[in-house]
């Protein structure tokens, strides 16, 4: 217990030795605080926090954007649902940033992890295989494949669960010949196939998914990001699969799983929750730009991204720039506060995990 | 092998400033190196013979800072306190005075560079004048030789030519004495084309720009060829087999003997006084590590240069060195001639690593207790908690390294020294 | 039954693979017909220089690699070992033979058939920074094997640790420390420790002292010898350093491009070895003497690669005695006395004539 404590308490140390990843920090328990005390700062008008007030009176008054007053904080954007308040807009829209994030990252890095732990662990056709799968989703540009998964989702789903069933169950049995043959899992395996080549004959399960459009964009996001999580991993592997201690454990008699969770993971995962930690405010950076295009949250949600796309059409001349500024620069500049203190973080972890490492 | 002595090493002291705290490395070290000998320099994991070795050539890596003492080198073109030196001076020093090879040779080979490039590059920085010689002394001798036969040519065409009249008669001596003339003059004034020009400019002014821009731009064919011939002449020299072929290898293709090898005869191309070899034969297999040790004792030899030979294993120090120096903790406690250390060794630890050595049919001994922490040292000397002879002021005091016998130094409180 | 492990012409070969298409081009020949035989309770030494086999060999045998052909015997009975080596020569097709070694020679074993090895071969690695996984605490490095095989977990799991950590000599105070917090020696215990912990019969010791200090070397052969004799243990020893090799083993073998040169009796190598490439090993070895100073360089050239072995006896570009046999053939390990093999064709005719 005490040489982990220990070892925290290090890590801490060499954290608050540099100013950067402080400010870092810092700006980030910022951005936690106002997420958390969003329903204080900014008390929602409906059952859904997220869908912004839209004031009307002031509509009637003038449709373009007014600068901050008393009333509006931080100005308002006109739409054609009546001004919005922008200072709600970006309360509210930290939470959504760090959902996006975080629920972003997070599903990419699960998705990334077994994929490239399976490749990299397994090796031979299986590595080829999966890796040529990553290689093509690498190859489309992100922005792009992003927008076009995006928009082709459709807005709900119907999931023929038996379909589903089916279909993991032969990736499974594919996985099984590829890397070891088990009799007993093999059968289970052959059991499931039977069963759900049954069902999808006789009573298909149907479930219908509904997707939001903020959803549809998240669901693109990750699929768009999670090969580069996979080849980080499959590379650490590589090279930790080849460690004296791997084969130790293997010779005290490890089953593969146990040796991955217990031995290859621990001691690969850190340039992983690096590049995890700079890719949430690169996420969010990419929402953002889908968002201006115009693929991203309804236009009445609490987003940074869709605040700064609304902003569009009222900059379409020079002195409508500057008399409209706070339209854009508000909303951009936390954008730029969120990106930035999730960098220094990041940074300040591979400055602080690389000594660590290498102390070893 | 005269007495006098190049490197004098006196109070080295070295600490580094770590996290963990101020690591003690080297505690007041004597040592000397005396001209054309082997020294052997003998000791634990971090007793600090590398750090040693790397002041000597002021390579300590920070956090590492030499704090006290002099170093001073007393042969050769630099002479002086190392600590105190310039840079400029130093750079001097450096492979040129003293050189030093490593535990892992390829590691301190460039892996995307053949062998051919690497030698050829330590030639470019000592011998390129003689090669620019040579190339120059190839080049005219082809060039003499062509123009010869041309000559030789026309003489024959001249003597087969019938003349008419007297006047015709005279023209033709008068070419024919030209002709001789040329033929005689073309050993002392040769002709020249445009590439040896280059060279004998390179020669004539090494640190001029404007001859160094020109040179860029020229073929240098001749150059490169004799440079070539220059590597295989050394590859030749420890004795690697199908030099040619070697040549043209790239590090990761060569075996470890190979490459120690071929560091060996990049550190020694320059004939430096000094020869640091910080463990070179740890890692090589037993039959290779004696070729190389007889390698390395056959070209000391040849140069005349002394030879710090850093290792932890003992029977190679018997088998090659002829002085032996124990390091303990950062300390050098017992400096004697090698005959001297391993039939009357004077220090406890000293004898203490002799007995240590497995004998079969004699049990294992060892010497009980761990290596003393460098951060925060007890006072005293560093081996006391471990020495079967410690007596009360060895807690106290630490041990004046003096001559106890001639030639023969300890750092004991057992043989008094203390003024 | 005296024989606790027997290998019978034992191979294993690592492909090279070249081309787009990444097809076998060559083979690492690393250990290319090894047979031997280790009795019970003896310390085995296996001596050779880098490229020789004897790492590969030893993990082979402890089936971390498959082997592409040959047989292991791990505690089976001699009758059948005989029985199924003759089978082997008459009527390798023979379905008697196929179920033979599909129960007795663990080269056949996979999948969970070779779980229960794992509690009776043990292995301890030679660089004890690299063998320990630098992020777990010691306890549980060493309650691994205890755990992974289901021998014992938590609290009863702790107790064994902390009995084999006394055994090692080292405190309790190890248990909640990372490996990196002790030095090399201690580190290399706590190896020892991991690897008796299931109390094996069996382990492999390749190169133990190689990375720790002369003075720290001694501590831990006793520690070798004492632990022998407490638990009834058998060691292979590999090792490149031939000293160590004669202070602690039994019998030594010597390889050579994966393949065995000569084995006996320890005093036997050293006193008299017959294979040219043992005496040249052996004069290799630097003495500790100055007063026995050999200048002669015992054996020239390099060790040639085991993707491409010379025709013949392996050792003949080299052997001061080579003759035209040894260009063609390869000799075979014969008994030349006193149980003293060696593969060397004028040593076997000498005997013969």
């Amino acid at each position: 217990m005490r040489p982990r404590i220990a070892e925290w308490r290090f890590m801490l140390k060499r954290i608050r030795q540099s100013s950067l990843a402080v400010a870092g920090l810092l700006i980030l328990l910022a951005f936690v605080a106002i997420a958390v005390l969003a329903p204080v700062l900014a008390p929602p008008y409906s059952s859904d926090p997220f869908i912004v007030p839209a004031d009307r009176l002031l509509a009637a008054v003038t449709p373009s954007p007014t600068p901050p007053t008393t009333a509006h904080i931080f100005g308002t954007i006109g739409s054609d649902q009546g001004q919005f308040d922008l200072y709600y807009i970006c309360i509210w829209g930290t939470i959504t940033a760090f959902r996006v994030g975080v629920l972003v990252v997070a599903a990419s890095l699960l998705i990334g992890l077994i994929i490239g732990t399976a490749a990299a662990f397994y090796g031979g056709i299986l590595d080829e295989v999966l890796m040529r799968f990553t290689d093509v989703i690498i190859a489309f540009p992100t922005l792009v494949l992003a927008m076009v998964l995006a928009i082709a989702f459709p807005g709900s789903i119907p999931i023929n669960f038996s379909m589903v069933m089916l279909a993991v169950s032969l990736i499974v049995m594919f996985a099984l010949l590829a890397i070891r043959p088990d009799r007993r899992l093999m059968l289970v395996d052959l059991l499931i196939i039977v069963f759900s080549l049954y069902s999808v004959f006789s009573f298909p399960l149907n479930v219908q998914l509904g997707l939001s459009q903020l959803d549809k964009v998240l669901f693109a996001i990750t699929i768009v990001g999670w090969p580069g999580y996979a080849r980080v991993i499959r590379g650490e592997i590589m090279r930790v699969k080849n460690e004296d201690y791997v084969e130790a454990s293997k010779a005290s008699g490890s089953s593969d799983f146990r040796t991955i969770i217990k031995h290859i993971l621990p001691n690969s995962i850190y340039p992983i929750l690096i590049v995890a930690t700079l890719d949430i405010g690169s996420i969010v950076l990419t929402t953002a730009a889908l968002a201006f295009i115009g693929v991203g949250a309804p236009v009445n949600y609490a987003d940074w991204g869709q605040a700064i796309s609304r902003a569009q059409s009222w900059i379409s001349s020079a002195d409508l720039i500057i008399k409209n500024m706070h339209v854009f620069v508000i909303p951009g500049l936390f954008i730029v506060f969120f990106v930035v203190g999730w960098n220094l973080l990041g940074d300040a972890l591979r400055d602080v995990l690389d000594p660590m490492m290498r102390r070893r | 092998m005269s007495q006098e002595s190049i490197v004098d090493v006196r109070d080295l002291e070295v600490k580094f400033y770590t996290y963990a705290g101020i690591v003690e490395a080297l505690d007041g070290v004597n040592l000397s190196i005396k001209k054309g000998e082997i020294l052997g320099l003998v000791g634990e994991t971090g007793c600090g013979k590398s750090v040693t070795s790397l002041s000597i050539m002021r390579l300590v890596p920070p956090p590492g800072k030499i704090v006290g003492g002099r170093i001073l080198y007393k042969y050769g073109s630099v002479q002086g306190n190392v600590l105190e030196m310039s840079d400029h001076s130093l750079r001097k020093l450096r492979g040129k005075d003293v050189s030093m090879i490593f535990q892992e040779p390829r590691a301190y080979l460039n892996p995307v560079y053949s062998v051919e490039d690497q030698i050829g590059e330590v030639m470019l920085v000592h011998k390129k004048e003689e090669i620019l010689q040579n190339a120059v002394s190839a080049i005219e001798k082809k060039l003499i030789e062509n123009r010869r036969i041309a000559l030789e040519k026309q003489r024959v065409r001249l003597e087969k030519q019938k003349t008419r009249n007297k006047k015709d008669k005279m023209k033709l001596e008068e070419r024919r004495a030209r002709l001789e003339k040329e033929i005689s003059k073309l050993a002392s004034k040769p002709p020249s084309n445009f590439e040896v020009r280059i060279y004998k400019r390179l020669i004539r002014s090494p640190r001029s720009r404007i001859v160094a821009f020109q040179a860029r731009f020229s073929r240098k064919r001749q150059f490169k060829k004799e440079l070539r011939k220059e590597v295989v002449r050394v590859l030749r020299s420890v004795e690697i087999p199908d030099p040619e072929r070697v040549a043209r290898m790239y590090p990761h293709e060569l075996s470890g003997g190979m490459a120690q090898r071929i560091v060996i005869s990049m550190a020694l191309s320059c004939n430096p006084t000094l020869l640091i070899a910080d463990e070179p034969t740890t890692n090589l297999d037993v039959t290779v590590q004696a070729q190389i040790l007889n390698l390395i004792v056959t070209l000391k030899k040849g140069l005349g240069s002394s030879i710090l030979y850093i290792t932890h294993d003992l029977g190679v120090v018997a088998q090659s060195c002829e002085r032996v120096a124990v390091m303990y903790a950062g300390n050098i406690i017992e400096t004697a001639d090698v005959f001297e250390t391993f039939s009357n060794p004077l220090h406890p630890y000293t004898r203490a690593l002799l007995r240590s050595i497995p004998r079969p049919g004699e049990p294992f001994r060892s010497i009980p207790g761990f290596v003393p922490s460098l951060v925060n040292p007890l006072p005293g000397c560093r081996f006391h908690d471990r020495c079967e002879y410690a007596m009360e002021i060895c807690r106290k005091t630490k041990p004046p390294f003096f001559e106890v016998k001639p030639s023969h130094y300890v750092a004991c409180h057992l043989y008094g020294g203390l003024k | 039954m005296t024989n606790l492990l027997q290998l019978s012409n034992l191979k294993k070969h690592y492909p090279i693979l070249g081309g787009i298409l990444k097809r076998r081009v060559a083979s690492v020949r690393a250990v290319d017909g090894v047979s031997l035989t280790i009795q019970r309770g003896e310390c085995f030494g296996l001596v050779g220089e880098s490229g020789c086999g004897k790492t590969t060999l030893g993990k082979t045998v402890l089936r971390l690699f498959k082997p592409d052909s040959g047989s292991i015997f791990f505690d089976a009975p001699e009758d059948v070992v005989e029985e199924i080596i003759r089978l082997k020569q008459k009527d390798p097709q023979s379905r008697r033979l196929r179920a033979l070694r599909g129960q007795y020679d663990i080269a056949t074993y996979h999948g969970a058939d070779l779980q229960p090895l794992r509690r009776k071969m043990q292995i301890v690695y030679q660089d004890p920074t690299t063998s320990l996984d630098p992020r777990m605490l010691v306890k549980d490095v060493i309650a691994e094997p205890l755990v992974a095989q289901g021998i014992a977990g938590g609290e009863e799991a702790k107790k064994l640790v902390m009995e084999i950590l006394e055994r090692v000599g080292m405190s309790d105070r190890a248990l909640y420390r990372f490996p990196h917090e002790f030095s090399g020696g201690q580190r290399q215990r706590i190896a020892i420790a991991r690897a008796l912990v299931s109390r094996p019969k069996f382990v492999i010791l390749d190169e133990p002292t190689s990375s720790v200090d002369v003075s720290v070397r001694a501590q831990l052969l006793n520690l070798f010898t004492d632990l022998q004799r407490e638990f009834g243990l058998t060691y292979m020893f590999i090792s490149h350093d031939l000293s160590i090799v004669e202070c602690i083993s039994h019998r030594v073998a010597i390889m050579y491009l994966g393949k065995l040169v000569e084995y006996a009796v320890t005093d036997e190598i050293f006193h008299n070895p017959l294979h040219p490439y043992s005496q040249a090993l052996i004069a290799s070895v630097p003495v500790p003497d100055p007063t026995r100073r050999k200048r002669r360089v015992p054996l020239t050239g390099e060790v040639p690669s085991p993707v491409n072995p010379p025709v013949g006896c392996r050792f003949h570009p080299r052997c001061p005695i080579a003759m035209d046999i040894c260009k063609k053939k390869e000799p075979e390990l014969l008994d030349v006395g006193k149980e003293h093999y060696v593969a060397c064709h004028a040593i076997n005719s000498s005997i013969e004539a």
